[in-house]
């Protein structure tokens, strides 16, 4: 303390610089609002540790029992005790990877179609209205187009499309004998309608905001409506678009409800998207009532931990390809 | 001119012309496919969408329009009583207890942590920036798995109401931080520098200037968390016990959540049940549009009267 001060002490010619510096208001000083601040601010992290911490823990007697066999397995087959349990997540994971894969294919096809039309080809008046239209729907919680899939989609493909698709020339050997109501590709279908609005919502503004300019220096140039939107519109929009994408993806990903309700929920290794199944996220919902106060409650938290991996894992990696990406279009 | 050229130059001419015009219209004809596949593009979209909504409305209209949907109580369906179903009130009660506990907790931390976001552009800051984004990204499903083993397991509370509200409250942090944020920077740095430049502390400049100017955003930002909040069905579903059939606004009782009987209510084979839900899900759908509907306009009339 006393080091401190005899270097603090200002020369004589300056008197009065140390007084007037503690009585304005300096940005370094915290009061209780900014204290306020840091100890909510840290609050969120101590809880954001936490919410891995415990995820990580809970599952780990599950890992300590069954080893790496836990994910590379295939299988749910709880014991009462009387011999190991056998649990495998592999089932899971290539569910969860194959609705969203099938899911993110046709809503970035059909979705970057519709936010070209959108912008290019609607009327100036409309826009405005599909626009907000698609935010709403983008909110629409998923319990709802689970419910819509299970109880109108469902019952349509078993007793319609499916007879229909059997009695084609062929079609017994290509779908199988029958097609049963719930499959991987209906909870990849619906999956893909539900997240469409939230892709839509970000790429329309995306491509909104590609310059006019460009637009219009590429058809004065001679190039056709289709070349404009190809060669200039969308690779000026990619890192919104693909931002998009990971959004989506995301939102395929931890999808819970809809999986739960229509991909059939059975464990096993036919991995045909007409096949029954199930993802991470949904078999930990189904399973979970079920497995209190049994061993499956550590095998759920580990399905938890590969889900939360996966998606960490997507985010940072989004995250880097947007920034790497935002920096080759700085630099060119 | 074309008397100067020979008659092979005119032959090649004409037959780079001819190739010219062959490419011109190729590019045409694809250029018009792709049109069309993109018109074709908004027809696929929006075909399903609307039939979720027609669909929504045919069947839980008429569920959602009697008074006894809001006051009666659920009756459990038996083979003989197949179509007495009461009402909701006790999920619509529990719905709304889980929203305010949820909030009570969110939107103060959320808030704070938004407007220090705003405001420090520290390495601390930076780190809470990437956890923030990345706890957005994160499924929330893996929110009841941590509201069941933090409150549930951790401190006993057993299933209960207080577990779905921490769990829902653990959702909507970082989306009311991230809006917070966004609205706090966006306030024009001239205002937070008349403040300073008047003698007025930060502190006193963020509460009594900046965070005014920017509460529109945060408020919308709160509109939107809380109807994100209201539609969650997995995060409550794994933590609130789910077959109380009283009405409770205790957090320790179980409790019923809106959606959650949707789920239970659809995997019924009665087909009462399912209209129950098809009702459910049309006043959710209905709450979440109002409620987004009125964050918007009221967002776009404060931005028109501050310009």
């Amino acid at each position: 303390m006393a080091d401190a001060t005899t270097t603090i002490t200002a020369p004589a010619d300056q008197p009065a610089v140390r007084v007037e510096g503690r009585k304005c208001p300096s940005t370094r000083s915290r009061g209780p609002y900014e204290w306020t601040l840091i100890v909510l601010s840290t609050l969120f992290a101590a809880i954001a540790f936490w919410f891995v911490g415990s995820i990580f823990f809970k599952s780990l007697p599950a890992f300590h029992q069954q080893g790496l066999s836990l994910i590379t397995g295939v299988g749910w087959n709880p014991t009462d005790g009387t011999a190991p349990s056998q649990y495998g997540l592999l089932t899971m994971i290539i569910g969860t990877v194959e609705t969203s894969a099938i899911a993110i294919i046709f809503a970035v096809i059909i979705g970057t179609g519709t936010s070209l039309a959108i912008n290019f080809f609607l009327p100036a008046r409309l826009r405005t209205v599909v626009a907000t239209m698609v935010e709403l729907l983008a909110a629409i919680p998923s319990v709802v187009y689970g419910i819509w899939g299970i109880l109108v989609l469902a019952p349509w493909v078993l007793n319609t499309f499916g007879p229909w698709l059997s009695s084609l020339p062929g079609g017994t050997a290509v779908f199988g004998t029958t097609l049963a109501g719930k499959s991987l590709l209906l909870a990849a279908i619906v999956l893909a309608v539900m997240i469409l609005p939230t892709y839509v919502a970000i790429s329309r503004e995306v491509i909104g905001a590609v310059p006019h300019e460009l637009v219009e220096a590429s058809l004065s140039l001679g190039a056709t409506k289709w070349q404009t939107l190809w060669r200039t519109v969308l690779p000026t929009g990619r890192i919104g678009l693909f931002g998009a994408t990971s959004l989506a993806l995301g939102r395929a990903f931890g999808e819970t409800i809809a999986v739960s309700l229509l991909a059939g929920g059975v464990v096993q290794t036919n991995y045909h998207p007409l096949a029954e199944g199930t993802s991470l996220a949904a078999f930990i919902a189904n399973q979970f009532g079920e497995a209190q106060g049994s061993d499956q409650i550590p095998a759920l938290f580990a399905a938890g931990l590969v889900l939360m991996l996966m998606s960490f894992a997507m985010s940072i990696l989004s995250t880097r390809l947007v920034a790497r990406q935002r920096k080759a279009a700085m630099a060119s | 001119m074309t008397d100067l050229l020979s008659p092979v130059d005119s032959e090649v001419r004409a037959h780079v012309r001819e190739r010219a015009e062959a490419t011109r219209a190729r590019r045409q004809a694809v250029s018009s496919i792709m049109t069309a596949l993109c018109w074709a593009a908004i027809a696929v979209a929006a075909v399903p969408l609307v039939m979720i909504l027609v669909e929504l409305f045919s069947k839980g209209w008429s569920y959602i329009s009697t008074s006894s949907f809001y006051t009666q109580l659920p009756q459990a369906p038996t083979l003989f009583s197949q179509n007495q179903l009461g009402g909701i009130s006790n999920s619509l009660i529990g719905s709304l207890v889980l929203i305010v506990y949820a909030c009570l907790a969110a939107v103060p931390i959320g808030i704070g942590i938004g407007v220090y976001l705003a405001e420090h552009d520290t390495k601390p800051a930076a780190v809470l920036r990437t956890v923030t984004a990345t706890m957005i990204g994160a499924p929330s499903i893996l929110m009841g798995l941590f509201a069941y083993s933090v409150i549930v397991i951790q401190f006993g509370v057993g299933f209960s109401i207080l577990a779905g509200s921490f769990g829902l409250a653990v959702l909507m942090l970082p989306l009311i931080a991230s809006t917070t944020e966004l609205s706090v920077r966006n306030v024009p740095h001239t205002l937070r520098e008349a403040g300073l430049a008047l003698g007025a502390r930060p502190s006193t400049t963020s509460l009594r200037i900046v965070i005014p100017a920017a509460l529109t955003g945060i408020v919308t930002g709160c509109i939107l968390a809380i109807s994100r909040a209201v539609g969650e069905t997995a995060v409550i579903y794994l933590v609130i016990g789910g077959t109380a059939s009283a009405i409770t606004w205790k957090p320790l009782d179980f409790g019923n959540g809106l959606p959650s009987t949707i789920y239970t209510d659809v995997q019924s084979s009665y087909s009462s049940q399912h209209d129950q839900a098809w009702g459910i899900a049309l006043f959710l759908v209905l709450v979440i549009f109002v409620l987004s509907l009125a964050a918007r306009i009221w967002s776009a009339r404060k931005q028109k009267v501050r310009r």
